[in-house]
């Protein structure tokens, strides 16, 4: 594992990043666009409920959290298409460069874009609203943690697919992590969903994140079982997607990393 | 020295075998022409070579170690150039050999993409993203990422396709020079015959996936046995068509000049028999059998 190989790769993103205007528009257009919606949603129902004085902290967080499932996923997934899109996954592989070193990169810039939309958001969630999101303290650490790890997975898997079905599936990139979304209690607690979906969200990891953020929001702390749950599903998730993606190079490797597009 | 060794490589592609158990090597300095028409198993060959494909059975060596088991070490004394693989297209081209420097951890890197933009004469266009260039240029923002690491073995497809005439002179000279000094070996696959018989030491044609030989250039091209025969004729052209179409020479006219095909050792015979008809020309040429001559009569065949 060399870092300069895997800093090429980070280096190769940054440079596209900046001279991208759908990537610009996906780290901070649509971030705006949702927190403004959903602030003054929550700013009406508000007025209405002078109870429910936490629903912006609820519904803001939920966002701000759910930014980083997506960015996680999303610059693994959008990534590998640029370079499908560009031909250029032939001249990356031409190199020394290792499997597992272009796999670190996509979560470093993962890792880099997922930050950088967090803290734009968190910044506009203050401005817009005076909402501090940092009372999450130190917890802020493993729920970040856990949310990425959640991205990733979703993001190798759905990687696999397209390097084994090529472009043609490539809306899976934008469309597969909101799959899981209903599922993860962004907003709501997982008590409303039907007992099958209830079910469902018990294999998701981040249902167990988002319900213990609402828990620190309402009673100030967190049950530690629910991170570790998510933990334990996230570790699996990662290895099987990983193994999938891994599988998923080699049948490439086999017919020709040419002929992907 | 050999510093690539190919032993019986082959891929199958579900029902069709695009390379059949080929072996060849490669010399340190050597350039060595890939032939062979379209679909002959030139670019799987060169795709296996890379890594970029795995074999159905076989083995690459590269400086006397296995390709599979040592992918990174030799990869970094090896790159490759192709007018059909693009580098990311809204990066510049100094972003792009920027990124691509790292890849290859190059010392001194900034010395070395000015080197490198100088020697392939793309100053003007560093700071131009790759979908603002043409053709030409892209091929060259192609070898200049090739040559980045200085490599010691480089495989080009199509090294010099859609370059300018003056500009495939300088590239194909400055093959020859960085052979000359750096001992680089080279592997190329192209169809211009004449680029392939200038630059190459040896050439090996393939076709359906097997090699069906393996020899310079002027060897390849010894095996035919045909002449051309450029006359152009003052008085008799009708005679000297009939007498070709009598002899079941092929022949091609253009107004006065016309070109027979002539075996070597008939030649003398040939003349004497046009001028017993009364034949006379004013010029003549006799051009030896080519390279080309080589490749189409083997793409014939097949």
């Amino acid at each position: 594992m060399k870092i300069h190989r895997i800093y090429a790769v980070v280096l190769r993103f940054l440079y596209l990043f900046r001279r991208s205007y759908d990537r610009m528009s996906d780290a901070f257009y649509w971030p705006t666009i949702d927190l403004l919606l959903w602030g003054l949603t929550s700013i009406y129902f508000r007025s209405y409920m002078p109870d429910a004085s936490k629903i912006m902290l609820v519904i803001m967080s939920g966002i701000l959290f759910w930014i980083i499932v997506w960015r996680g996923q999303y610059e693994i997934t959008v990534n590998l298409l640029e370079d499908l899109w560009n031909e250029n996954l032939i001249n990356m592989f031409v190199s020394p460069l290792k499997f597992g070193e272009w796999i670190w990169a996509f979560l470093v810039i993962g890792v880099i874009k997922a930050l950088m939309s967090f803290s734009f958001a968190m910044l506009m969630v203050f401005v817009l609203y005076k909402v501090k999101i940092l009372f999450f303290g130190y917890y802020f650490l493993p729920i970040i943690a856990l949310l990425l790890m959640t991205g990733w997975a979703v993001g190798f898997f759905v990687a696999g697919l397209i390097l084994r079905y090529g472009t043609k599936v490539q809306t899976f990139a934008w469309t597969v992590v909101a799959l899981i979304s209903p599922f993860s209690a962004i907003y709501y607690p997982i008590t409303i969903l039907p007992n099958w979906a209830q079910t469902v969200a018990k294999f998701i990891p981040t249902s167990y994140v988002f319900e213990g953020a609402r828990e620190i929001i309402i009673k100030g702390k967190i049950s530690p079982d629910k991170l570790i749950i998510s933990f334990i599903l996230n570790c699996a998730y990662l290895i099987l997607s990983l193994w999938f993606l891994r599988n998923s190079f080699n049948k490439v490797l086999n017919k020709g990393l040419v002929k992907v597009y | 020295m050999d510093i690539l060794t190919v032993n019986n490589l082959t891929k199958k592609f579900k029902d069709k075998i695009a390379v059949n158990n080929i072996s060849f090597s490669l010399q340190e300095g050597e350039i060595l022409g890939l032939l062979g028409p379209n679909g002959a198993g030139k670019t799987t060959t060169l795709q296996m070579l890379l890594g970029v494909l795995t074999p159905t059975n076989g083995s690459v060596d590269y400086f006397g170690k296995n390709l599979l088991q040592n992918r990174t070490e030799i990869l970094e004394m090896v790159n490759f150039s192709s007018t059909y693989t693009k580098l990311p297209w809204r990066l510049t081209v100094k972003e792009n050999l920027t990124f691509i420097s790292y890849l290859y951890d190059i010392k001194n890197r900034r010395n070395r993409i000015e080197e490198i933009i100088k020697i392939f004469k793309i100053e003007k266009l560093i700071n131009q993203p790759m979908t603002e260039l043409s053709a030409g240029q892209l091929t060259r923002v192609n070898l200049a990422k090739a040559f980045i690491n200085y490599p010691k073995i480089l495989l080009l497809d199509e090294p010099t396709a859609s370059l300018d005439p003056d500009v495939a002179t300088y590239i194909r000279d400055f093959l020859l020079e960085e052979r000359k000094k750096f001992n680089v070996s080279i592997i190329i696959t192209s169809h211009n015959m004449a680029e392939v018989e200038e630059v190459c030491d040896r050439v090996i044609f393939i076709n359906n996936g097997k090699i069906i030989a393996n020899d310079t250039p002027i060897g390849l091209a010894k095996t035919i046995e045909i002449s051309h025969i450029e006359l152009l004729v003052k008085d008799g052209l009708k005679r000297t068509e009939e007498f070709c179409q009598k002899q079941s020479y092929t022949y091609k006219i253009d107004g006065r000049y016309i070109v027979i095909d002539v075996k070597e050792r008939e030649i003398a015979q040939f003349l004497r028999d046009l001028m017993d008809k009364g034949v006379y020309y004013d010029e003549i040429s006799i051009n030896k059998p080519t390279l080309e001559d080589y490749f189409l009569q083997m793409t014939r065949k097949i």
